[in-house]
């Protein structure tokens, strides 16, 4: 098993370094000066030469792009991934702080999502073509076609607006009473349901097909021949086999779910990792744009690992 | 045995034909037809989408000044024809500042399809070309071919379109081209899966046999038949790119007013939630209908064209 | 384990079963009016082309249709009971006890999650009062007695490690892990290679000799009937068109049918240049001939043949639903025949009493 993860982390280093090309060429072929902040009438040239020798902007590119990865790896390091421009901080540094609020989003999200997808899907599977069936999948229709801002600004009016029982935005009151944990569930609560009812709609319907093709298997005759009652068949014998592909998706909704940040984090203003993102992009703060780009290829990466483990443990075919 | 003769063909006995099988056999476009009809919601995705695309291109040419702003209707009732016998077309009133709703949601309707579709082009034509080559070509080139597509996977979409554009100048054409070249990916698995199967068709195989040239097989005999998965995929794309439009704007990164889009229009919105909040209603309903209607008629359409595909899409 | 006393009468008695299938295209007739039986301790066959209708019939006996298949009419009488009037609770204490199932593949028919002995001790559970220890001491003791090695072993092993044949030596397993007093196995050996499939045979014959069970065979495979039946009844398109015993079926075939299916199969003590297949194909579910379902492909077709034929006793304890006389001649009957007609040309013939 440790070797199969070290196999596969060696095979993501040609992912991750095309990603860092890509993010690299994206923030450097981009029109404008990067010294442009510095062109103002006092900053005499030479200054400016100086600046452009320690970032190394006049040496070609492929040169400028060895160097930026090499103090890129270095992670052990604070100042590895640059100093943002905005903050004057080291972006490793801004990037730690803002972590746990988008892992308390997303860590949330997910495990009410399983909570309740999984039920509905399985629900709406065994009792194919009931009313049941009929409310579990149009719900779900409609949640995974309502685009995640769509949602998040209703959400946010009901709660914050209409209802006055959330509060608009943010992750805690005052700053003071940051560790509260009461008041930081009371602001979690919005943007959480907003990520949510996103996921359950698309967690449920793919659960609901999955069971549906396992409960067509030869295997689930077998069960029924046995003499099994249906529940057992269901949640014994189906259940078992159709949560194999959800594992998966558990890997793989990683990733999705740090996108979804983007917007959710945004409306909400939640002080975590995405709407950070989103700000720095605002702010042409490129060091920032370059490592959030890296992350979400690391987030890729990681996402893809867990899937292909979790795969392992459910299923007794793979073996590592 | 009894003496009797047998038609070559059927082998069935020749004076029997008054009654041979007649289950009627049907064409590939025929069942395909009869299978799209009897899904409701891909018919009705169908014209909804119909409705929506003839409304917002129509709308936008019969109704001078759709987007405009006059101060001195702000409130005023959803009308047809104004007082100097025009046709406004405001059947949704006017908001506070007097703006047109109606026509203004399809104006925004018009842009944000127009962006869905022409990235959907750009989509398709990418994957298309990668998935055809590596599906085709196979060893190191496939092989290549699908690190770049793992890597294109591994990039956060969304942000790098938002950087993209905040970069290269918030314009249509920059906008289509970010999400054009993000979104490729699924559309070459889906054609290199389908080209390393048909590879090795024994009528593929028997085309380079008679000495066809590699451009011929592809566009003859491997293209059509990869159209279908490519067909699907192309009208959920136009849903996904249309939504990613709208998010780009509705963050602020989009286009601005001067050409809103749904985006732009729920942008605005989310501004004046707390004074105006029936502003953010129209561009999200009409949004949502166009991801459910192709939605619905992207499943219609697999269904119809590829039976065999049952996978439930993500 | 079976409490049920064994009466005089048949284990199984399927009459007028009719199973169908309600689809978007129309009503198919998969098994339309079969009656058959089977005594204690014989082994039927059932035999036909796929789509005949001879699975369905199987799973209409386990009560295993599912939508949109409904069975419709008839009675399964098991020991004198009749299945369809069983609750869902009382059907499943039948299954896998008193009436147990193969099916044909063993590659699938095994859930990939769970140990083929958790698999064998679920059934012993399900049954008896057997705890979970007992259940899998049975499930070793199964697997040993079907002829695994290493049946311990074995039986903390998961399917995809067994081969094809291991997988099926499981599934019979399973389905004799209770004693059951009727086995019914569809197409058991069809997908296993020939040597295994030699080798399953002589297993069940083996093992029904030792638990004195009955057996429903259902195959296309006249080779496996050949070898393992008493009794056969032939299926064409939802009917029963020929019942007899084995010998009599094999020497002295009535239906148009059954002779079709015999002339098919290679022998070695004749030499022939071409082997005799049936000509056309299998009608349509959709669009049944009238009159005999057959006509269509039949060599002898007469235009009798446009009424129904029914089942009718040909011999001694042999049944065929054709107009030719039991001697094969066709009967002395005008153009158009009415079926009071046809009954009266057919001399001499007895329709069958039920």
């Amino acid at each position: 098993m440790l070797t199969y993860i070290i196999r596969r982390i060696i095979l993501a280093i040609p992912i991750l370094l095309g990603v860092a090309i890509i993010s690299f060429l994206l923030v450097y072929l981009a029109p404008g000066d990067p010294l442009a902040q510095f062109r103002v009438p006092n900053v005499r040239p030479e200054v400016l030469d100086r600046l452009a020798e320690i970032y190394g902007f006049n040496k070609p590119l492929p040169e400028q792009f060895i160097g930026w990865i090499t103090n890129y790896v270095q992670v052990w390091n604070p100042d590895a991934w640059g100093l943002s421009i905005t903050y004057r901080r080291p972006v490793l540094e801004l990037i730690a702080e803002r972590t746990p609020a988008t892992l308390l989003l997303m860590g949330t999200s997910l495990a009410l999502t399983v909570v309740i997808a999984v039920p509905l899907g399985m629900l709406a599977a065994v009792k194919q073509y009931s009313w049941a069936d009929k409310i579990v999948t149009t719900f779900a229709t409609i949640g995974y076609a309502m685009p995640s801002f769509v949602l998040g600004t209703f959400l946010l009016y009901i709660g914050a607006i209409w209802f006055r029982v959330f509060p608009f935005g943010g992750m805690t009151s005052s700053l003071r009473v940051e560790s509260n944990p009461l008041d930081i569930a009371w602001h979690l609560a919005l943007p959480v349901a907003s990520l949510a009812i996103q996921s359950i709609a698309g967690w449920s319907r793919y659960i609901r097909a999955s069971m549906l093709e396992v409960l067509h298997q030869d295997y689930i005759r077998t069960a029924k021949a046995k003499g099994l009652s249906a529940n057992r068949v269901n949640f014994r014998h189906a259940l078992r086999n159709a949560l194999i592909p959800v594992v998966t998706l558990f890997g793989l909704s990683l990733p999705a779910l740090i996108a979804g940040a983007v917007i959710t984090e945004t409306i909400f203003s939640w002080p975590g990792l995405g709407s950070f993102g989103v700000t720095a992009i605002g702010q042409r703060d490129y060091p920032v744009i370059m490592a959030f780009v890296l992350l979400g290829g690391i987030a890729v990466v990681i996402g893809n690992l867990v899937a292909d483990i979790l795969y392992g443990v459910v299923d007794p075919r793979i073996k590592y | 045995m009894a003496d009797r003769t047998y038609d070559d063909v059927t082998q069935l006995p020749v004076d029997d034909t008054e009654d041979i099988d007649r289950t009627e056999v049907r064409s590939y476009w025929q069942l395909a037809r009869r299978r799209f009809v009897r899904h409701r919601l891909a018919v009705i995705g169908a014209i909804t989408l119909a409705v929506l695309i003839i409304a917002a291109a129509v709308v936008p040419l019969v109704v001078e000044n759709a987007t405009g702003v006059d101060i001195n209707k702000s409130f005023a009732a959803a009308e047809i024809v104004d007082e100097e016998g025009n046709l406004v077309l405001a059947l949704l009133g006017y908001s506070r500042t007097g703006i047109n709703m109606f026509t203004q949601l399809m104006a925004a309707t018009a842009t944000s399809l127009m962006i869905g579709f022409a990235a959907v082009l750009i989509i398709v034509f990418i994957g298309v070309v990668i998935g055809a080559v590596a599906g085709y070509a196979g060893g190191w080139v496939d092989n290549l071919l699908m690190r770049v597509v793992d890597i294109a996977l591994s990039m956060p979409g969304l942000f790098i379109i938002i950087a993209f554009v905040a970069f290269w100048g918030a314009s249509i054409w920059t906008i289509i081209l970010a999400i054009g070249i993000t979104g490729w990916t699924t559309a070459a698995r889906l054609v290199r899966a389908e080209f390393l199967s048909l590879r090795e068709a024994d009528y593929v195989q028997a085309a380079r046999a008679l000495g066809a040239s590699p451009r011929r097989i592809i566009l003859r005999h491997m293209l059509p038949p990869a159209l279908a998965p490519i067909i699907v995929a192309a009208s959920l794309g136009v849903a996904d790119s249309v939504v990613l439009e709208a998010a780009l704007s509705f963050l602020g990164f989009g286009i601005g007013a001067e050409q809103a889009s749904l985006g732009t229009l729920l942008n605005v919105a989310f501004e004046y939630l707390n004074r105006e909040p029936y502003l953010v209603l129209f561009p999200s309903i009409v949004l949502i209908l166009i991801v459910l209607a192709a939605n619905f008629l992207g499943d219609g359409m697999r269904d119809a064209l590829d039976p065999r595909q049952r996978v439930e899409q993500q | 384990m079976t409490t049920v006393s064994r009466s005089v009468g048949p284990l199984l008695e399927i009459q007028g079963l009719k199973t169908h299938f309600f689809t978007q295209d129309g009503t198919v007739r998969a098994v339309d009016g079969v009656s058959f039986q089977i005594g204690h301790a014989k082994t039927l066959g059932v035999v036909g082309e796929s789509g005949c209708g001879k699975s369905i019939t199987s799973l209409s006996v386990m009560r295993l249709i599912e939508r949109p298949g409904k069975i419709v009419e008839g009675s399964i009488k098991l020991n004198g009971e009749d299945l369809l009037d069983k609750s869902d609770e009382e059907m499943r204490d039948i299954r896998g006890d008193q009436v147990s199932m193969i099916f044909q593949e063993p590659m699938t028919s095994l859930n990939p999650v769970f140990t083929c002995g958790e698999q064998i001790s679920e059934a012993v559970q399900q049954h008896t009062a057997a705890s979970r220890r007992e259940g899998m001491d049975r499930a070793v003791e199964m697997l040993s007695l079907v002829g695994i090695p290493d049946a311990k072993r074995r039986a903390r092993e998961y399917p995809h490690q067994l081969s094809g044949g291991m997988r099926q030596r499981v599934m019979i397993a399973m389905a004799l892990s209770t004693d059951p007093d009727l086995l019914i196995a569809d197409e058991p050996t069809t997908a296993l290679d020939v040597t295994i499939q030699a080798q399953i045979l002589e297993l069940m014959r083996d093992l029904r000799e030792k638990n004195r069970m009955a057996i429903m065979l259902i195959t296309h495979d006249l080779g496996v009937v050949a070898e393992m039946v008493d009794e056969v009844v032939v299926m064409y398109a939802g009917k029963v068109v020929e019942r007899g015993d084995v010998r009599t079926i094999f020497g002295n075939p009535h239906h148009p049918y059954t002779q079709g299916l015999l002339h098919s199969i290679p022998r070695l003590d004749e030499r022939v240049d071409r082997l005799e297949v049936i000509k056309g194909t299998v009608p349509s579910p959709y669009n049944l001939p009238t009159g005999c379902l057959f006509k269509r492909r039949c060599p002898f077709r007469m235009p009798i043949c446009d009424v129904a034929p029914p089942m009718r006793q040909i011999g001694e304890e042999h049944t065929s639903r054709c107009w030719l006389t039991p001697a094969g001649e066709a009967p002395e009957v005008g153009a158009d025949p009415t079926p009071e007609e046809a009954e009266a040309a057919g001399e001499q013939l007895t329709v069958e009493p039920r």
